[in-house]
């Protein structure tokens, strides 16, 4: 967390970072992907976060809603590349469900953190089949447990995406509702 | 700075160095227990600060509680130790690397990234020896009276504030990095504790040449003209030699392979699983080859290597990954993700008869898989 905060600081003090508000309503995200809201979420933006959009609902540190728009063949779904010792997680556009759900597992334990899947299903979002997965991970530099959310579906080669996290005991029950009602709103033009 | 760069580099640089000279040992005397020093002193600070990160490292989710295990493990340092086994405290965390470090304060960690690599009981005392041999030696201490260290320090502690500094823990240990000497003199040590508690001290040479290829199998080659750390110590290789040069003056002892094996199989297939996750596949499949080449069939070995190649995914490796997967099952108690995996492997070749009894064999051995329901689907999709 620490981490996390300082790099906000810094940010703030540059005066890089940009906090929108996402009102309620039907939002687009990138050229393909459509999300319904429900409440308002603050959009951060600054310079290096990486492919994703990054919303909130009670700051970085605590939660984060990813959503991914258009992800293509080779490339990665975090910001920064790959080490000697960090793993860099691509998407490749012939990657099944199970993989998929990997691919984000991988993302989310570069760092050393602990992940565990709990539920890995199907969905329907629109006429698109797609995934769901339920994960639980303790991040690494605060030994925070969080719990998490996520849905894929890709389309014309394609990845998008939105994962959910937040600490498990207050946080996560606090917003889940919301962020499912995302979830199942997603609709990516063909 | 690439904090598991460092850890992963440091952990195996820490113990990469040394030339052991032969003979020392029977001199050498363990000095009598250590008293806790007075907190104005910079002893007393190091010893506050350690207290501080094992307070943490007890709430730490990382942390691995199992009794037995604990119990086991503790036991090893205590009969290394000698008289000062009470002050041992060893935690076992959980993180896929090859590391053990020990505290001025007594606070020892050995993670589980270590306990999967070691073959048996001889190795780990090999390790833990070394550790308490820098602690009965004071080493940490030297280091931060060391002018150019006490001025990292400084630095350091400037930079992110004391309890920022606390938290970055692994960082400081790197940047108290024990010298050439010092590592030579806890080879030693290391050795004539193994030697005196009855371990066969043959053992600690084994496991600097088993770890030096793993880390020859990195895609950048030999870590040696990598790492900063390697640089600037003698080879891996050359302190394997000698360390097997002073095991031979260190006759006799026992290896306890088999007490090893029962202890550690609980664990075990989690510790491939996240070992398989680290996604350092030419490291994975260095470890898994000298592991399932043992004697021991276990078909954990098998499955973690084919999952290593079916994730790899080169050209030939899907090949690879069914031999394995198909061997761990032929060996019988194999995970129940071995199934899976062939039947995702058959599903992807479209040999649907195949992946459907893969997937089936799957779902009945793990009823409560959290994938159930995708593995559900998978064969809908392939019909009848
Ligand atoms: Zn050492």
């Amino acid at each position: 967390m620490k981490r996390i905060v300082l790099l906000c600081a810094v940010l703030v003090l540059s005066g890089c970072v940009s906090i929108a508000k996402i009102e309620t309503g039907q939002h687009a995200v990138g050229d393909r992907l459509t999300v319904n809201i429900e409440g308002a979420w603050n959009h951060i933006n600054a310079p290096g976060m990486g492919p994703a959009q990054v919303w909130t609902m009670e700051g970085m540190a605590v939660d984060q809603l990813l959503l991914y728009s258009g992800i293509r063949d080779g490339q990665a779904v975090h910001s920064g590349g790959g080490n000697d010792n960090q793993k860099s997680m691509t998407y490749r556009s012939n990657m099944q469900p199970d993989e998929i759900a990997a691919l984000f597992e991988g993302m989310l334990t570069r760092d050393g953190s602990r992940y565990r899947l709990s539920k890995l299903e199907p969905v329907s979002l629109g006429d698109l089949k797609g995934l769901r997965f339920e994960y639980s991970l303790v991040r690494k530099i605060d030994n925070v447990q969080l719990a998490g959310v996520g849905y894929a579906a890709t389309s014309r080669g394609e990845l998008f995406a939105l994962l959910y996290m937040a600490p498990r005991l207050v946080f996560y029950p606090r917003h889940i509702a919301r962020v499912e009602h995302i979830g199942q709103s997603m609709r990516i033009k063909p | 700075m690439n904090r598991r760069g460092f850890i992963a580099a440091g952990g195996a640089a820490c113990c990469a160095l040394a030339a052991a000279s032969a003979g020392a040992q029977d001199a050498w005397l363990a000095p009598a227990r250590f008293s806790r020093p007075d907190l104005s002193t910079d002893e007393g600070g190091l010893w506050a600060m350690m207290d501080r990160e094992e307070r943490n490292l007890r709430r730490s989710p990382f942390v691995i509680r199992d009794r037995a295990l604990n119990e086991y493990v503790q036991g090893i340092a205590c009969r290394l130790a000698g008289d000062h086994c009470p002050d041992m405290r060893v935690h076992i965390v959980n993180t896929p690397l090859f590391n053990a470090s020990m505290a001025p304060n007594g606070m020892m960690q050995v993670w589980s990234g270590l306990l999967l690599r070691v073959e048996n009981e001889a190795q780990l005392a090999a390790v833990i020896g070394h550790e308490i041999g820098h602690y009965l030696e004071k080493h940490s201490l030297e280091r931060l009276r060391d002018a150019r260290s006490a001025s990292a320090f400084a630095q350091f502690i400037g930079l992110f504030g004391l309890v920022g500094a606390l938290g970055q823990l692994a960082v400081l240990a790197g940047m108290f990095s024990f010298s050439r000497d010092q590592e030579r003199r806890a080879d030693v040590i290391g050795a004539t504790l193994m030697h005196r508690a009855g371990y066969d001290t043959g053992e600690a040479a084994k496991i600097w040449s088993n770890l030096l290829l793993e880390l020859k199998a990195r895609p950048d080659g030999d870590p040696a003209l990598k790492s900063p750390m390697f640089a600037t110590h003698p080879p891996a290789d050359e302190r394997s030699d000698t360390l097997a040069r002073l095991a031979a003056t260190l006759g006799g002892g026992a290896t306890n392979a088999d007490v090893w094996e029962q202890k550690i199989r609980p664990f075990r297939r989690e510790w491939l699983l996240e070992e398989i996750k680290r996604g350092q596949h030419e490291e994975s499949l260095a470890l898994l080859d000298r592991m399932s080449g043992g004697s021991t069939a276990v078909p954990d070995y098998r499955y973690a290597r084919g999952e290593v190649y079916r994730l790899r995914a080169k050209e030939g490796d899907l090949d690879l990954a069914l031999e394995d997967f198909r061997a761990a099952a032929a060996l019988g108690g194999e995970p129940p993700e071995t199934h899976r995996a062939l039947g995702l492997i058959y599903r992807i070749r479209r040999q649907p008869a195949e992946a459907k009894a893969s997937f089936l064999r799957y779902l009945d051995m793990a009823p409560a898989a959290p994938d159930q329901a995708m593995i559900k689907s998978y064969m809908e999709e392939l019909g009848s």
